[in-house]
């Protein structure tokens, strides 16, 4: 479940501050750009690497 | 020079002034009436009707995806569906009818069949162990987690009147609560999305 965790580490960030989820997930890459739109966080960086993504993602002052 | 101006101009500005004043009046009864209709609210609404563990699941997966998606997420439970929310643990007193009813229900989660390959209560339980081994929530913790992402159950009336089920024979769940079909169609009908599992 790592966009719940990512949406539950998110809510405790400040407008400004940087995520960075790592994930085994096949559907996270997708999961996350999605969650990115839906939410308006930004998408700092997605990788991927011997079967992780890891995911940067960028609270700003528009996000709840 | 300017005065000769300006005062033909005055002229067509009042007259221009009442038909603006006019339309104002007018848009501001369309935006009254728009505004009474409201625009849907970004909620999703699902009737969960089967009680087997796969249908469960996906209930409850995209139940908290949603919510963690930053949406409101209404559950109504109803026929099959209830089975999953009883707490095995809690006994109450029920007429003849009602027992044997609740005899034949599956009594909470760990107890739910799969809608298919159930191979005699196997199936439910390989999946199971195929989803602690790629480390995906069970049902259970699911349910947790869909309690602390204020996901909001509701059991059907009219179905816990017909399976004999009681609302204090249900699982603690800190969203819990109990309505009619029309309540929840009222809930559904101002959401985005409606789901039926």
């Amino acid at each position: 479940m790592p966009i719940v965790e990512l949406a539950r580490a998110a809510k405790q960030c400040a407008a400004g501050e940087h995520l960075e989820i790592v994930a085994t997930d096949p559907a996270f890459p997708e999961d996350v750009k999605a969650w990115c739109r839906k939410m308006s966080y930004e998408l700092v960086s997605l990788h991927s690497a011997d079967g992780e993504y890891r995911a940067v993602v960028g609270k700003t002052r528009r996000n709840p | 020079m300017s005065q000769s101006a300006d005062e033909p101009g005055a002229g067509i500005k009042s007259a221009e002034l009442a038909a603006l004043r006019a339309q104002l009046l007018e848009l501001q009864e369309k935006v009254a009436e728009l505004s009474a209709r409201a625009a849907p609210v970004d909620r999703l609404s699902m009737v969960v009707f089967s009680g087997s563990l796969d249908r469960q699941l996906a209930a409850f997966l995209i139940a908290t995806a949603a919510a963690a998606s930053g949406m409101e997420v209404v559950m109504f439970f109803t026929f099959w569906g209830l089975g999953a929310l009883r707490d095995p643990s809690k006994r109450v007193k029920k007429t003849l009818r009602e027992r044997l009813f609740g005899v034949m229900l599956p009594r909470g989660t760990r107890t739910l069949p799969l809608s298919q390959l159930n191979l005699g209560g196997l199936g439910p339980r390989l999946v199971r162990y195929i989803m602690a081994e790629q480390r995906v929530a069970s049902l259970e913790e699911l349910i947790d987690l869909a309690g602390e992402l204020n996901v909001q159950i509701y059991a059907c009336d009219m179905s816990r009147a017909l399976l004999g089920i009681k609302m204090e024979e249900l699982i603690s769940y800190p969203h819990l609560g109990a309505c009619g079909a029309a309540t929840f169609v009222e809930r559904a009908a101002g959401g985005k999305v409606s789901l039926f599992l």
